[in-house]
């Protein structure tokens, strides 16, 4: 049980209110600890530090990251496999307005 | 005329939402410095060619703006003046200014268009501009930019939800893909923005609906049309399970002709921006909208069919994050409901769109100009989230003042 109430819930919207106008933490940062992946990716930020000496620290700052995208990144690959997924695909059916569960092409 | 007393300046770091930030500062009338662009870069240290170029672009419409850079060019002094428009005697001709972009261009022609169509609504007289030159890019580009046919059809519908809509027109006068090296494109795109409003309605947008039509268009230029025939044979095969009516235009043009004189032949000219892509929008028949892009890289190499499937999970991802607004069309939406009347206006966001750092860093940026803070609550919908915003009514500095 202490497990269970000592992770705190992800996505919670109540908690996204006060952590979005925290400016000590970076974007980033607010959305990581928003979906509840805190502990595990500070401990690898950590190693990471540790590990990598500066020269290339700082070749990475400069990286793809400091510019605008609007259209996101997305792992395609992932992304057929998901929606190739009957689950998925049912799932999302009721957000389309001719929603017929056995649709035109249904088995 | 007592003038007013000079606003504090604001202070930014980085590279990184230079655009938003040069908008909410023209809009709010307040000065910004913005320091440490790329300063850590021993390639390209300072502002790119695109920022430059919207720099550029910002002088153009609006009047008593002032723009230094440092030496370096990694700082950014920027004291917005008014937002005129086109008007006669600012350096428009025929009511039109010419904007060229220059070739080492990487960004979409969008990059511009995004925030002029937010400048526009607040304008002093018309927003008439002709991009052109060999940096127009009318596709959708690896750098993470749509294409101009999906701000013509998915971002310009939104400002009617705002009361902002007569006359506004994105024509693409002649279509680009990325040129080589994913530089450069020699297209050609005139907007015209003739609605101006003192402020944009207060928004309430909470029922997202279904979604109940897909258009597209599949465009390829100075490629052969079959590829466009491909894209959408593959693009439908995703969507049709989900949405019979679906509707995607196909548009096959030569590729542009742009100078590019040699020392031996100074008036030679080379094709660019040969390629081809998709843009896909979902509209659900509460006239939200969803969409999705994507193009051939410059480099090649991937066939039509992989590029229609990739574009329609694309737009199924975006369905399915839900909420009254995209990913793509958040920024421009919320940005409008900051800028409106004092009253509360709400909107509807997936979470997955609301939890995203250009957002995240949106609703601070806004803050710091003085805008009031959002609210949040849950929302009704599965992984939907109210937020409230107040607007501050300052929508119109320009027509205040003059």
């Amino acid at each position: 049980a202490n497990t269970m109430h000592g992770r705190k819930q992800p996505y919670r919207v109540a908690e996204l209110a006060r952590l979005m106008y925290d400016d000590m933490l970076s974007t980033a940062e607010v959305l990581r600890r928003w979906k509840g992946e805190e502990d595990e990716a500070e401990q690898e930020d950590v190693d990471e530090e540790g590990q990598e000496d500066e020269l290339f620290q700082r070749r990475k700052t400069v990286s793809d990251d400091e510019e605008d995208r609007i259209v996101p990144k997305l792992d395609y690959a992932a992304l057929e496999t998901k929606w190739t997924d009957e689950e998925n695909v049912e799932a999302l059916r009721h957000r389309f307005a001719s929603a017929r569960l056995t649709g035109a092409n249904g088995e | 005329m007592t003038t007013a007393p000079a606003p504090t300046l604001l202070k930014f770091i980085g590279s990184k939402y230079l655009v938003q930030r040069l908008v909410l500062a023209t809009l709010t009338g307040r000065p910004i410095r913005i320091s440490q662009i790329r300063a850590s870069s021993h390639s390209s240290p300072g502002l790119a060619p695109h920022e430059v170029s919207f720099l550029r672009l910002l002088d153009a419409i609006t009047n008593g703006a002032q723009i230094e850079f440092s030496y370096t060019g990694t700082t950014v002094l920027y004291k917005p003046g008014l937002i005129t428009g086109s008007a006669a005697g600012q350096g428009a001709q025929g009511g039109v200014i010419r904007h060229e972009v220059p070739a080492d261009c990487a960004r979409g022609v969008s990059y511009f268009l995004l925030p002029l169509c937010l400048l526009a609504p607040f304008s002093k007289a018309q927003i008439n501009v002709l991009f052109t030159g060999p940096g127009v890019i009318t596709s959708s580009t690896e750098t993470g930019d749509v294409s101009a046919d999906t701000v013509r059809t998915a971002i310009l519908p939104l400002f009617r939800s705002f009361g902002i809509e007569n006359n506004i027109e994105l024509r693409i006068l002649r279509r680009s893909n990325t040129g080589k090296d994913g530089k450069g494109g020699g297209g050609e795109v005139q907007l015209v923005f003739g609605h101006q409003v003192r402020l944009p309605k207060t928004l309430h947008l909470m029922n997202a609906g279904r979604v109940k039509r897909i258009r597209g268009v599949a465009y390829s230029t100075g490629v052969a049309g079959a590829n466009n025939a491909r894209l959408i044979e593959a693009a439908r095969g995703v969507l049709n399970e989900f949405a019979p009516d679906t509707y995607i235009f196909s548009d096959v043009s030569s590729a542009p002709f742009v100078p590019a004189p040699e020392r031996n032949n100074p008036a030679a000219k080379r094709k660019t921006g040969l390629g081809f892509g998709l843009s896909l929008v979902a509209e659900a028949n509460t006239g939200v909208l969803y969409s999705a892009d994507i193009a051939s890289p410059p480099s090649g190499g991937e066939p039509p069919e992989d590029l229609g499937k990739k574009c329609a999970f694309q737009l199924l991802e975006a369905v399915e994050q839900g909420g009254c607004v995209s990913n793509i069309a958040a920024p421009t939406m919320l940005t409008l409901m900051a800028m409106g009347s004092e009253d509360v206006g709400r909107i509807t966001v997936g979470k997955d769109v609301l939890g995203s750092e250009p957002v995240m860093q949106l609703a601070r940026d806004l803050r710091t100009f003085g805008m009031s803070g959002w609210g949040l609550r849950e929302g009704d919908g599965d992984g939907e989230v109210v937020v409230s915003i107040v607007g501050k009514g300052v929508g119109n500095v320009g027509r205040k003042i003059a």
